[in-house]
């Protein structure tokens, strides 16, 4: 643990400080003032669009954050091999790779717990204005579908962690995660949709979809698990049995992709 | 304290992957204490053979070994300091926390890793910027910091890839005068070079690397006897790896 620190420090303090969070940020702060011009619109679902809209922002800022700071993050060390001053320590490349993870996690805890803080101010300042309509509210479900979104997007990094440790490029890493992210949110549905019975598609889905669809349920993350907006923003209770499972899925799908990115990190030259 | 075993690297070149020989059954041994100085033209496997034995490329055949350990164990890198050709360090990053990053991961203690930046800040003649993000200095203040960073757990081994590349005839002189110092210290330092006057100044013994084969190895004494210089005698290795290639 005591190798870890330093990296996962450096790594933290390489992202916080990166301007592009700042822009995010920036971002972010539109959004939550868009969210409270929407939401005076909709006067009776006041409570329902601003709780939904607020965690949208949390979660698209938040996607925004992995996707063009996390991957730099670690891309950018093989791209200009500042990689060569991390591994002339006496580090092994696991230990590496589980380092920067944990800086990149804490980036993510960081910034996604300013986030849900402006998120909150924004939720406090429209049930003051609007205290009549935020009468199925509830901070809990909120800070629940917090964390899970929190959740979501370091199972999101642990992947392009895994694209990172066998591509050449930080690009192909960002495609790629991309591609996972939108592949990880349909996924429910998609599935739900083809194993429906052919009369109520109205069309039969062949053997070889299926198959395609079921393997891909079962590589990729299932992100639209960690998704309970709708939840929060009706107030409506989630099972604590769910949210279990859902944080063990989690991070199980984060250590066996971080595994398996040590893994091939293992035999990886930086020529 | 450097031992090179029969070491043998083809490296993938361009886009297609064309396999090129960049080291044929390299055997080298640098004794404690010793500066040696690799010399050879651009693209020779000078810096292959550094990156092997930091542990960044594998070799094909053979092995390589830093103070009797495996270059493959991250232990054999607490002894040794390493500075790459071009460094580059992280953008947002001091020289102040760059150190503590090489400190702490040598298992320094942060009172020793203060006092030794302190020292080393002042001998590369950062004090001044030493606060500031590593992306607002010149290519010549990051090679400094980079040269510092390799320094702070006090290694018994240094090793440089093209220590003088990109500097100022200041840094130039900052750097050869850390080199001597280090020298004194008794360390042992392993530093590539194509700047013939670099290898003649520092070393205590030479190599001359050419297409991956080492041609020659000795003191620079023996090296320059009979009144030639390090240029004539590079010229003929040149020369002769050449013949031999055309023959």
């Amino acid at each position: 643990m005591t190798i870890l620190w330093p990296i996962a420090l450096i790594t933290f303090k390489e992202g916080i400080r990166n301007r592009a969070i700042y822009g995010i940020t920036l971002v972010a702060l539109l959004l939550f003032g868009a969210t409270a011009l929407v939401a005076t619109m909709i006067p009776r679902d006041v409570g329902k669009v601003s709780v939904d809209m607020a965690l949208s922002t949390v979660s698209f800022t938040g996607l925004l954050i992995v996707l063009f700071v996390g991957i730099n993050l670690m891309a950018k060390d093989l791209d200009k091999r500042t990689i060569y001053t991390v591994l002339s320590r006496p580090i092994s490349r696991p230990q590496y790779i589980v380092g920067k993870f944990l800086g990149m996690t804490m980036l993510i805890i960081v910034t996604m717990s300013i986030l849900s803080l402006l998120a909150m101010a924004a939720i406090i300042m429209l049930k003051v204005l609007h205290a009549d309509y935020f009468t199925r509210f509830t901070w809990q479900a909120i800070i629940l579908a917090d964390c899970l979104i929190v959740l979501m997007l370091i199972v999101l990094s642990a992947v392009s962690f895994l694209f990172a440790s066998f591509t050449s490029s930080s690009f192909i890493t960002l495609v790629l995660t991309i591609i996972t992210y939108i592949i990880g949110q349909s996924l429910n549905g998609v599935k739900a949709l083809i194993e429906s019975p052919p009369q109520e598609l109205g069309f039969s889905v062949s053997p070889m979809t299926m198959k395609l669809v079921q393997a891909a349920y079962y590589l990729f993350p299932n992100l639209s698990l960690f998704d309970i907006k709708l939840q929060a923003s009706h107030a409506l209770s989630v099972q604590s049995s769910f949210v279990l499972w859902t944080m063990m899925y989690g991070v199980v799908y984060i250590v066996l992709s971080i595994s398996l990115a040590a893994l091939i990190f293992r035999r990886k030259e930086f020529p | 304290m450097i031992t090179i075993n029969s070491i043998s690297k083809e490296l993938k070149e361009g886009i297609t992957g064309k396999r090129v020989k960049a080291l044929e059954g390299l055997d080298l041994e640098i004794k404690q204490g010793e500066v040696f100085g690799f010399l050879g033209p651009n693209g020779a496997g000078k810096s292959t053979t550094i990156k092997i034995l930091m542990n960044l490329i594998f070799p094909d055949t053979g092995k390589a070994e830093i103070g009797g350990k495996n270059v493959q164990d991250p232990e054999a890198r607490k002894v040794v300091g390493y500075l790459p050709e071009n460094p580059y360090f992280y953008d947002y990053l001091t020289t102040d926390e760059l150190l503590w990053f090489g400190g702490r991961t040598a298992g320094m203690d942060p009172k020793s890793i203060s006092e030794r930046s302190d020292i080393l800040v002042q001998r590369v003649n950062l004090q001044n910027a030493r606060k500031r993000p590593l992306r607002t200095y010149s290519k010549g203040m990051v090679q400094r910091a980079g040269l510092a960073m390799a320094l702070i757990h006090d290694p018994d081994v240094v090793i440089l890839d093209e220590p003088m590349s990109g500097l100022d005839p200041i840094g130039r002189k900052m750097v050869g005068d850390m080199l001597i110092e280090l020298k004194g210290q008794g360390k042992t330092i392993f530093f590539s070079s194509h700047i013939l006057n670099d290898i003649e100044r520092f070393s205590d013994r030479a190599g001359i690397i050419i297409n991956g084969r080492l041609k020659r190895v000795d003191t620079l004494q023996n090296l320059l006897s009979g009144g030639m210089d390090l240029e004539d005698v590079f010229m003929r290795e040149v020369a002769s790896a050449e013949g031999g290639a055309a023959a």
